[in-house]
Protein backbone atom coordinates (compact mmCIF):
# COMPACT_ATOMS: atom_id res chain seq x y z
CA UNK A 1 0.00 0.00 0.00
CA UNK A 2 1.18 3.63 -1.06
CA UNK A 3 2.23 5.73 1.92
CA UNK A 4 -0.21 8.55 1.53
CA UNK A 5 -2.84 5.40 2.96
CA UNK A 6 -0.73 5.32 5.67
CA UNK A 7 -0.79 8.77 6.73
CA UNK A 8 -4.44 9.04 5.82
CA UNK A 9 -4.86 6.25 8.57
CA UNK A 10 -2.31 7.85 10.54
CA UNK A 11 -4.28 11.16 10.47
CA UNK A 12 -7.97 9.53 10.72
CA UNK A 13 -7.51 7.65 13.85
CA UNK A 14 -5.29 9.73 15.55
CA UNK A 15 -7.77 13.01 15.36
CA UNK A 16 -10.49 10.58 15.94
CA UNK A 17 -9.02 9.57 18.87
CA UNK A 18 -8.25 12.83 20.45
CA UNK A 19 -11.32 14.56 19.45
CA UNK A 20 -13.46 12.24 21.67
CA UNK A 21 -10.77 12.37 24.33
CA UNK A 22 -11.23 15.83 24.55
CA UNK A 23 -15.02 15.45 24.65
CA UNK A 24 -14.50 13.07 27.87
CA UNK A 25 -12.11 15.42 29.65
CA UNK A 26 -14.25 18.41 29.09
CA UNK A 27 -16.68 17.19 31.57
CA UNK A 28 -13.93 17.42 34.40
CA UNK A 29 -13.27 20.61 33.30
CA UNK A 30 -16.51 22.39 33.39
CA UNK A 31 -18.34 20.25 36.40
CA UNK A 32 -16.24 22.41 39.27
CA UNK A 33 -17.57 25.08 37.53
CA UNK A 34 -21.00 24.74 36.37
CA UNK A 35 -21.57 21.56 38.26
CA UNK A 36 -21.99 17.76 37.40
CA UNK A 37 -25.60 17.25 36.24
CA UNK A 38 -26.97 16.24 33.11
CA UNK A 39 -26.53 19.76 31.75
CA UNK A 40 -23.21 20.01 31.32
CA UNK A 41 -23.51 16.71 29.08
CA UNK A 42 -25.93 18.48 26.95
CA UNK A 43 -23.55 21.61 26.65
CA UNK A 44 -20.46 19.26 25.60
CA UNK A 45 -22.39 17.10 23.50
CA UNK A 46 -24.45 19.85 21.52
CA UNK A 47 -21.13 21.89 21.39
CA UNK A 48 -19.22 19.57 19.52
CA UNK A 49 -21.77 18.66 17.01
CA UNK A 50 -21.84 22.35 16.34
CA UNK A 51 -17.93 22.18 15.72
CA UNK A 52 -18.03 18.85 13.81
CA UNK A 53 -20.81 20.26 11.33
CA UNK A 54 -18.65 24.08 10.54
CA UNK A 55 -15.46 21.88 10.32
CA UNK A 56 -17.35 19.27 7.79
CA UNK A 57 -18.64 22.76 5.69
CA UNK A 58 -15.05 23.94 5.85
CA UNK A 59 -13.44 21.26 5.60
CA UNK A 60 -15.24 19.77 2.25
CA UNK A 61 -14.79 23.46 0.93
CA UNK A 62 -11.25 24.10 1.56
CA UNK A 63 -10.34 20.23 0.10
CA UNK A 64 -12.09 21.37 -3.22
CA UNK A 65 -10.11 24.89 -3.51
CA UNK A 66 -6.87 23.00 -1.76
CA UNK A 67 -6.76 19.47 -2.59
CA UNK A 68 -3.19 19.30 -0.65
CA UNK A 69 -2.53 17.35 2.34
CA UNK A 70 -0.04 19.72 3.70
CA UNK A 71 -2.78 22.80 3.99
CA UNK A 72 -4.93 20.39 6.09
CA UNK A 73 -1.57 19.25 8.16
CA UNK A 74 -1.12 23.25 8.76
CA UNK A 75 -4.48 23.64 10.14
CA UNK A 76 -3.79 21.06 12.22
CA UNK A 77 -0.66 22.27 13.67
CA UNK A 78 -2.62 25.77 15.01
CA UNK A 79 -5.36 23.19 16.26
CA UNK A 80 -2.77 21.29 18.23
CA UNK A 81 -0.89 24.38 19.49
CA UNK A 82 -4.29 25.47 20.43
CA UNK A 83 -5.08 22.04 22.35
CA UNK A 84 -1.76 22.48 24.32
CA UNK A 85 -3.24 26.25 25.77
CA UNK A 86 -6.03 24.62 26.61
CA UNK A 87 -4.97 23.61 30.70
CA UNK A 88 -3.69 26.77 30.93
CA UNK A 89 -6.69 28.66 29.59
CA UNK A 90 -9.84 26.85 31.08
CA UNK A 91 -9.81 27.74 34.52
CA UNK A 92 -9.68 31.96 33.99
CA UNK A 93 -12.69 30.93 31.32
CA UNK A 94 -14.37 28.86 33.34
CA UNK A 95 -13.96 31.00 36.20
CA UNK A 96 -15.23 34.58 34.48
CA UNK A 97 -17.91 32.67 32.70
CA UNK A 98 -19.92 30.98 35.60
CA UNK A 99 -19.54 34.47 37.77
CA UNK A 100 -20.79 36.07 34.96
CA UNK A 101 -23.71 34.25 33.67
CA UNK A 102 -25.96 32.39 36.35
CA UNK A 103 -27.48 29.54 33.93
CA UNK A 104 -25.44 26.47 34.42
CA UNK A 105 -27.03 25.46 30.38
CA UNK A 106 -25.93 28.87 28.80
CA UNK A 107 -22.86 29.39 30.58
CA UNK A 108 -21.41 26.15 30.07
CA UNK A 109 -22.44 26.15 26.63
CA UNK A 110 -20.33 29.45 26.38
CA UNK A 111 -17.65 28.12 27.84
CA UNK A 112 -17.40 24.69 25.63
CA UNK A 113 -17.62 27.03 22.82
CA UNK A 114 -14.79 29.38 23.74
CA UNK A 115 -12.92 27.01 24.80
CA UNK A 116 -13.04 23.84 21.84
CA UNK A 117 -14.63 25.66 18.53
CA UNK A 118 -11.23 26.27 17.18
CA UNK A 119 -9.50 23.10 17.73
CA UNK A 120 -12.36 20.68 17.28
CA UNK A 121 -13.62 22.20 13.94
CA UNK A 122 -10.36 21.94 12.82
CA UNK A 123 -10.17 18.54 13.78
CA UNK A 124 -13.00 17.65 12.52
CA UNK A 125 -12.08 18.74 8.81
CA UNK A 126 -9.83 15.43 8.55
CA UNK A 127 -12.26 13.19 7.14
CA UNK A 128 -14.24 15.58 4.79
CA UNK A 129 -10.80 17.04 3.86
CA UNK A 130 -9.19 13.44 2.73
CA UNK A 131 -12.54 12.42 1.41
CA UNK A 132 -12.01 15.75 -0.75
CA UNK A 133 -8.38 14.94 -1.65
CA UNK A 134 -9.41 11.09 -2.89
CA UNK A 135 -12.09 12.85 -5.04
CA UNK A 136 -9.83 15.15 -6.73
CA UNK A 137 -7.15 12.53 -6.98
CA UNK A 138 -9.93 10.33 -9.50
CA UNK A 139 -7.96 7.20 -9.51
CA UNK A 140 -9.61 3.90 -8.41
CA UNK A 141 -9.07 2.59 -5.22
CA UNK A 142 -10.63 0.77 -2.57
CA UNK A 143 -10.70 3.72 -0.19
CA UNK A 144 -14.05 4.62 0.36
CA UNK A 145 -15.77 8.27 1.74
CA UNK A 146 -17.15 5.23 4.15
CA UNK A 147 -13.68 3.22 4.93
CA UNK A 148 -12.73 6.97 5.62
CA UNK A 149 -15.57 7.42 8.31
CA UNK A 150 -15.06 3.77 9.75
CA UNK A 151 -11.19 4.22 10.59
CA UNK A 152 -11.80 7.76 11.71
CA UNK A 153 -14.89 5.96 14.02
CA UNK A 154 -12.60 3.35 15.26
CA UNK A 155 -10.14 5.93 16.39
CA UNK A 156 -12.93 7.51 18.26
CA UNK A 157 -13.87 4.52 19.92
CA UNK A 158 -9.93 3.56 21.28
CA UNK A 159 -10.05 7.40 22.05
CA UNK A 160 -13.39 7.84 24.32
CA UNK A 161 -12.23 4.56 25.82
CA UNK A 162 -8.76 4.55 26.34
CA UNK A 163 -9.72 8.30 28.32
CA UNK A 164 -12.58 7.19 30.50
CA UNK A 165 -11.68 3.91 31.80
CA UNK A 166 -7.66 4.36 31.91
CA UNK A 167 -6.22 7.69 31.38
CA UNK A 168 -8.31 9.59 33.92
CA UNK A 169 -7.38 6.86 36.68
CA UNK A 170 -4.07 7.50 35.77
CA UNK A 171 -2.89 11.14 34.97
CA UNK A 172 -4.31 14.34 35.98
CA UNK A 173 -6.92 16.13 33.14
CA UNK A 174 -4.55 18.89 32.19
CA UNK A 175 -1.52 16.51 31.62
CA UNK A 176 -3.36 14.24 29.49
CA UNK A 177 -4.55 17.33 27.21
CA UNK A 178 -0.83 18.29 27.11
CA UNK A 179 -0.67 14.67 25.88
CA UNK A 180 -3.16 14.61 23.48
CA UNK A 181 -1.94 18.14 22.13
CA UNK A 182 1.60 16.84 21.70
CA UNK A 183 0.59 13.56 19.97
CA UNK A 184 -1.46 16.09 17.26
CA UNK A 185 1.08 18.72 16.92
CA UNK A 186 3.63 15.39 16.36
CA UNK A 187 1.42 13.82 14.07
CA UNK A 188 0.44 16.85 11.94
CA UNK A 189 4.36 18.08 11.67
CA UNK A 190 5.68 14.39 10.54
CA UNK A 191 2.64 14.75 8.13
CA UNK A 192 3.89 18.05 6.74
CA UNK A 193 7.41 17.20 6.71
CA UNK A 194 6.91 14.16 4.87
CA UNK A 195 5.79 16.40 1.59
CA UNK A 196 3.27 13.70 0.89
CA UNK A 197 1.18 16.03 -1.72
CA UNK A 198 4.75 15.43 -4.09
CA UNK A 199 4.00 11.48 -3.55
CA UNK A 200 0.57 11.52 -5.00
CA UNK A 201 0.60 10.53 -8.34
CA UNK A 202 -1.83 12.68 -10.24
CA UNK B 1 -70.17 3.16 71.01
CA UNK B 2 -68.63 6.35 71.44
CA UNK B 3 -65.06 4.71 72.34
CA UNK B 4 -65.67 2.70 69.10
CA UNK B 5 -66.74 6.41 67.47
CA UNK B 6 -63.73 7.51 68.76
CA UNK B 7 -61.32 4.64 67.73
CA UNK B 8 -62.36 4.72 64.82
CA UNK B 9 -61.47 8.15 63.95
CA UNK B 10 -58.45 7.69 65.16
CA UNK B 11 -57.70 4.70 63.48
CA UNK B 12 -58.86 6.50 60.17
CA UNK B 13 -56.81 9.44 60.66
CA UNK B 14 -53.70 7.09 61.16
CA UNK B 15 -54.67 5.52 57.72
CA UNK B 16 -55.45 8.83 56.09
CA UNK B 17 -51.65 10.15 57.61
CA UNK B 18 -50.14 7.12 56.05
CA UNK B 19 -52.26 5.48 53.65
CA UNK B 20 -49.74 2.91 52.15
CA UNK B 21 -48.92 1.96 55.92
CA UNK B 22 -52.31 -1.32 55.11
CA UNK B 23 -50.47 -1.92 51.56
CA UNK B 24 -48.58 -4.87 50.86
CA UNK B 25 -45.18 -5.58 51.76
CA UNK B 26 -42.63 -3.61 49.40
CA UNK B 27 -44.61 -1.98 47.13
CA UNK B 28 -43.39 0.36 44.52
CA UNK B 29 -45.01 4.06 45.37
CA UNK B 30 -43.55 6.39 42.80
CA UNK B 31 -40.70 5.30 39.74
CA UNK B 32 -39.80 8.05 37.49
CA UNK B 33 -36.70 9.78 35.86
CA UNK B 34 -35.20 13.32 37.11
CA UNK B 35 -32.74 15.42 35.38
CA UNK B 36 -30.20 13.33 37.75
CA UNK B 37 -31.25 9.98 38.86
CA UNK B 38 -33.85 7.08 38.30
CA UNK B 39 -35.89 7.53 41.31
CA UNK B 40 -38.03 4.55 42.96
CA UNK B 41 -40.14 5.52 46.22
CA UNK B 42 -40.73 2.04 48.25
CA UNK B 43 -42.64 1.21 50.98
CA UNK B 44 -41.96 -2.07 52.87
CA UNK B 45 -44.38 -2.38 56.28
CA UNK B 46 -43.84 0.55 57.74
CA UNK B 47 -40.58 1.71 56.17
CA UNK B 48 -40.47 3.92 53.12
CA UNK B 49 -37.42 4.72 50.88
CA UNK B 50 -36.42 6.94 48.28
CA UNK B 51 -33.79 5.11 46.17
CA UNK B 52 -31.26 6.32 43.43
CA UNK B 53 -30.14 4.39 40.74
CA UNK B 54 -31.62 0.96 39.14
CA UNK B 55 -30.53 -1.39 41.79
CA UNK B 56 -33.32 -2.23 43.73
CA UNK B 57 -31.29 -3.35 46.98
CA UNK B 58 -29.63 -0.21 47.03
CA UNK B 59 -31.39 1.45 49.82
CA UNK B 60 -30.65 5.17 50.01
CA UNK B 61 -32.52 7.34 52.16
CA UNK B 62 -35.58 6.14 54.42
CA UNK B 63 -37.89 6.85 57.12
CA UNK B 64 -39.64 4.38 59.28
CA UNK B 65 -42.68 6.10 59.81
CA UNK B 66 -43.65 3.99 62.56
CA UNK B 67 -40.65 5.55 64.44
CA UNK B 68 -39.97 8.67 63.19
CA UNK B 69 -36.71 9.30 64.97
CA UNK B 70 -35.29 6.21 64.52
CA UNK B 71 -31.98 6.37 62.05
CA UNK B 72 -32.84 3.71 59.67
CA UNK B 73 -28.71 4.05 58.26
CA UNK B 74 -25.84 3.82 60.63
CA UNK B 75 -24.56 6.26 58.57
CA UNK B 76 -27.17 9.65 59.59
CA UNK B 77 -26.57 8.18 63.95
CA UNK B 78 -23.09 8.38 63.07
CA UNK B 79 -23.37 12.22 61.64
CA UNK B 80 -25.71 13.18 64.57
CA UNK B 81 -22.32 11.82 66.81
CA UNK B 82 -20.26 14.12 64.76
CA UNK B 83 -22.14 16.77 65.68
CA UNK B 84 -20.99 16.55 69.00
CA UNK B 85 -17.41 17.76 67.73
CA UNK B 86 -19.34 21.18 67.65
CA UNK B 87 -22.24 20.91 69.89
CA UNK B 88 -22.93 24.45 69.98
CA UNK B 89 -23.34 24.98 66.48
CA UNK B 90 -25.87 27.84 65.73
CA UNK B 91 -26.06 27.42 61.88
CA UNK B 92 -25.71 24.26 60.05
CA UNK B 93 -25.84 23.42 56.02
CA UNK B 94 -26.66 20.66 54.85
CA UNK B 95 -26.06 18.89 51.16
CA UNK B 96 -27.94 16.23 50.50
CA UNK B 97 -31.86 16.23 51.16
CA UNK B 98 -33.23 12.96 49.84
CA UNK B 99 -35.83 11.73 51.82
CA UNK B 100 -35.60 14.51 54.88
CA UNK B 101 -34.46 12.33 57.85
CA UNK B 102 -31.60 14.90 58.95
CA UNK B 103 -33.64 17.67 58.37
CA UNK B 104 -36.52 16.12 60.51
CA UNK B 105 -34.14 15.43 62.98
CA UNK B 106 -33.11 19.06 63.34
CA UNK B 107 -36.47 20.54 63.35
CA UNK B 108 -37.40 18.09 66.31
CA UNK B 109 -34.35 17.49 68.44
CA UNK B 110 -32.26 21.08 67.81
CA UNK B 111 -35.03 23.34 66.81
CA UNK B 112 -32.84 26.08 67.75
CA UNK B 113 -30.20 25.22 64.67
CA UNK B 114 -30.81 27.45 61.46
CA UNK B 115 -30.57 24.55 59.06
CA UNK B 116 -30.07 25.64 55.48
CA UNK B 117 -30.54 22.70 53.14
CA UNK B 118 -29.16 22.18 49.67
CA UNK B 119 -30.14 19.93 46.97
CA UNK B 120 -29.51 19.96 43.44
CA UNK B 121 -32.57 17.71 42.30
CA UNK B 122 -36.01 19.68 42.05
CA UNK B 123 -37.84 15.88 41.90
CA UNK B 124 -36.21 15.13 45.04
CA UNK B 125 -37.50 18.01 46.78
CA UNK B 126 -40.67 17.64 45.18
CA UNK B 127 -40.71 13.49 46.58
CA UNK B 128 -39.79 14.09 49.79
CA UNK B 129 -42.94 16.69 50.33
CA UNK B 130 -44.91 14.35 48.43
CA UNK B 131 -44.36 10.92 50.19
CA UNK B 132 -41.83 11.87 53.41
CA UNK B 133 -44.08 14.37 54.91
CA UNK B 134 -41.29 16.80 54.11
CA UNK B 135 -41.85 20.16 54.51
CA UNK B 136 -39.47 23.22 55.67
CA UNK B 137 -40.14 24.96 58.76
CA UNK B 138 -39.07 28.46 60.35
CA UNK B 139 -35.75 28.11 60.95
CA UNK B 140 -34.62 26.10 58.03
CA UNK B 141 -34.56 27.09 54.51
CA UNK B 142 -34.19 25.11 51.44
CA UNK B 143 -31.95 26.00 48.27
CA UNK B 144 -32.78 23.71 45.02
CA UNK B 145 -28.80 24.11 43.33
CA UNK B 146 -25.41 22.13 43.22
CA UNK B 147 -23.57 21.97 46.48
CA UNK B 148 -20.17 23.74 45.02
CA UNK B 149 -22.15 26.12 43.65
CA UNK B 150 -24.21 27.45 46.93
CA UNK B 151 -21.35 27.36 48.75
CA UNK B 152 -19.17 29.45 45.82
CA UNK B 153 -21.90 31.66 45.85
CA UNK B 154 -22.71 31.83 48.84
CA UNK B 155 -21.37 34.75 51.83
CA UNK B 156 -22.94 32.62 55.04
CA UNK B 157 -20.44 31.34 57.10
CA UNK B 158 -21.47 27.87 58.92
CA UNK B 159 -20.73 26.22 62.27
CA UNK B 160 -20.97 23.00 60.32
CA UNK B 161 -21.33 21.74 56.43
CA UNK B 162 -22.65 17.68 55.98
CA UNK B 163 -21.85 16.47 53.12
CA UNK B 164 -24.38 13.59 52.21
CA UNK B 165 -24.34 14.30 48.73
CA UNK B 166 -22.94 10.44 48.12
CA UNK B 167 -24.28 7.12 46.75
CA UNK B 168 -22.17 3.81 47.39
CA UNK B 169 -22.42 3.70 43.21
CA UNK B 170 -21.91 7.44 41.99
CA UNK B 171 -20.90 10.33 43.77
CA UNK B 172 -20.55 13.85 42.48
CA UNK B 173 -16.36 13.84 41.87
CA UNK B 174 -16.53 17.62 41.73
CA UNK B 175 -17.23 17.52 45.18
CA UNK B 176 -14.47 15.79 46.67
CA UNK B 177 -11.52 17.73 45.36
CA UNK B 178 -8.91 19.66 47.39
CA UNK B 179 -10.16 22.73 45.61
CA UNK B 180 -13.53 22.22 46.76
CA UNK B 181 -12.63 21.25 50.63
CA UNK B 182 -10.85 24.11 50.66
CA UNK B 183 -14.70 26.66 49.77
CA UNK B 184 -15.95 23.85 51.99
CA UNK B 185 -13.52 25.66 54.28
CA UNK B 186 -13.98 29.14 53.32
CA UNK B 187 -17.53 28.61 54.28
CA UNK B 188 -17.36 27.93 58.06
CA UNK B 189 -16.72 29.65 61.27
CA UNK B 190 -13.68 29.79 63.13
CA UNK B 191 -13.78 26.00 64.67
CA UNK B 192 -16.55 24.76 62.26
CA UNK B 193 -15.96 21.58 61.21
CA UNK B 194 -17.26 19.39 57.77
CA UNK B 195 -18.96 15.88 58.20
CA UNK B 196 -19.14 13.87 55.33
CA UNK B 197 -20.38 10.59 54.58
CA UNK B 198 -18.39 7.70 52.62
CA UNK B 199 -18.02 3.80 52.14
CA UNK B 200 -15.70 1.76 53.47
CA UNK B 201 -13.87 -0.77 51.45
CA UNK B 202 -12.69 1.02 48.42
CA UNK B 203 -9.90 3.05 47.35
CA UNK B 204 -11.80 6.22 47.05
CA UNK B 205 -12.10 5.92 50.89
CA UNK B 206 -7.86 6.12 51.62
CA UNK B 207 -7.84 9.13 48.55
CA UNK B 208 -10.51 11.17 50.63
CA UNK B 209 -9.16 10.81 53.61
CA UNK B 210 -5.66 11.90 51.98
CA UNK B 211 -7.59 14.81 50.52
CA UNK B 212 -9.44 16.20 53.21
CA UNK B 213 -5.88 16.24 55.48
CA UNK B 214 -4.39 18.32 52.77
CA UNK B 215 -6.80 20.92 53.56
CA UNK B 216 -7.96 20.42 57.04
CA UNK B 217 -5.71 20.15 60.14
CA UNK B 218 -7.80 17.51 62.19
CA UNK B 219 -9.30 14.49 60.74
CA UNK B 220 -11.57 11.87 62.67
CA UNK B 221 -13.67 9.27 61.39
CA UNK B 222 -16.55 7.16 62.42
CA UNK B 223 -16.37 3.75 61.33
CA UNK B 224 -19.88 1.70 60.82
CA UNK B 225 -19.82 -1.81 62.70
CA UNK B 226 -23.62 -2.82 61.15
CA UNK B 227 -22.82 -1.28 57.51
CA UNK B 228 -20.26 -0.24 55.33
CA UNK B 229 -20.49 3.21 55.86
CA UNK B 230 -18.32 5.61 57.20
CA UNK B 231 -18.26 9.76 58.66
CA UNK B 232 -15.49 11.69 57.60
CA UNK B 233 -15.21 14.64 60.30
CA UNK B 234 -12.51 17.40 59.78
CA UNK B 235 -11.92 20.84 61.29
CA UNK B 236 -8.85 23.18 61.80
CA UNK B 237 -9.67 23.57 65.64
CA UNK B 238 -12.26 21.12 67.28
CA UNK B 239 -14.05 22.40 69.75
CA UNK B 240 -14.26 18.66 71.18
CA UNK B 241 -11.25 16.40 70.98
CA UNK B 242 -12.35 12.54 70.50
CA UNK B 243 -11.55 11.68 74.03
CA UNK B 244 -14.43 14.39 75.34
CA UNK B 245 -16.79 13.01 73.19
CA UNK B 246 -18.59 10.63 75.07
CA UNK B 247 -18.74 13.07 77.56
CA UNK B 248 -20.79 15.65 75.23
CA UNK B 249 -22.81 12.29 74.54
CA UNK B 250 -23.70 12.20 78.22
CA UNK B 251 -23.98 15.77 78.64
CA UNK B 252 -26.55 15.52 75.98
CA UNK B 253 -28.34 12.93 78.12
CA UNK B 254 -27.21 10.14 75.57
CA UNK B 255 -29.46 10.64 72.67
CA UNK B 256 -30.75 12.92 69.92
CA UNK B 257 -34.32 11.53 68.99
CA UNK B 258 -33.77 8.00 68.12
CA UNK B 259 -30.09 7.68 68.14
CA UNK B 260 -28.10 6.43 70.68
CA UNK B 261 -25.30 8.94 71.29
CA UNK B 262 -22.61 6.83 73.42
CA UNK B 263 -22.62 3.42 70.91
CA UNK B 264 -22.24 6.08 68.29
CA UNK B 265 -19.23 7.98 69.53
CA UNK B 266 -17.41 5.13 70.52
CA UNK B 267 -17.13 4.60 66.84
CA UNK B 268 -14.61 7.47 66.30
CA UNK B 269 -11.39 6.82 65.40
CA UNK B 270 -8.01 9.24 64.18
CA UNK B 271 -7.64 7.52 60.77
CA UNK B 272 -4.40 5.79 60.48
CA UNK B 273 -2.06 7.51 57.65
CA UNK B 274 -2.02 5.97 54.00
CA UNK B 275 0.77 7.42 52.16
CA UNK B 276 -0.01 5.42 49.37
CA UNK B 277 -3.63 7.11 48.35
CA UNK B 278 -3.14 10.04 45.83
CA UNK B 279 -4.95 13.34 46.76
CA UNK B 280 -7.70 14.26 44.56
CA UNK B 281 -7.98 17.32 43.34
CA UNK B 282 -10.23 19.28 39.67
CA UNK B 283 -7.42 18.09 38.10
CA UNK B 284 -6.88 14.56 39.10
CA UNK B 285 -9.91 13.16 39.79
CA UNK B 286 -10.75 9.49 39.45
CA UNK B 287 -13.44 9.67 42.11
CA UNK B 288 -15.95 7.20 40.73
CA UNK B 289 -12.86 5.66 39.31
CA UNK B 290 -11.78 4.88 43.01
CA UNK B 291 -15.14 4.24 44.17
CA UNK B 292 -15.43 1.11 42.36
CA UNK B 293 -11.72 -0.01 42.84
CA UNK B 294 -12.14 -2.64 46.37
CA UNK B 295 -9.13 -2.30 48.73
Amino acid sequence: MQIVYWVFILLLVSFGAVVMGLEILSSNLMSPYFGGSIYIWGSIISSFMVHFSVGYVLGGHLSQRHPRISVLAAFLVAASLWVLMIPAMYKPVCEFISEEIADVRLGSLIAMNAIFFVPISIMAMVSPYIIGIMAAWRRQSGFTAGMVLFISTVGSFVGTNATAFYLIGIFPVSRIIVGLGIICLAVSLTVLLLRIDRRIKW
Amino acid sequence: MKTGAALGIILFSCLSLFPAQVAADNQTLYEGDSIYHHITVNQNRTERCMIFGRQRDLRQTCIDFARPDHSVFEYTAMMFAAFLFRPDAKSVCLIGLGGGYVPGVFRRHLPSVRLQIVEVDPLVEKLARQYFAFSVPPGQTLAIDDGRQFLKKSRERYDQIWLDAFNSDYIPAHMTTKEFLSLVKARLTEGGIVIQNLFLGNRLYDAQLATFRTVFAKVFVFEGQQSASAIIVATENPAVEPAGLRKQALAWGGRIGGIDLIAETAKCKVPPLSSKAPVLTDDFNPANLLLMQKK
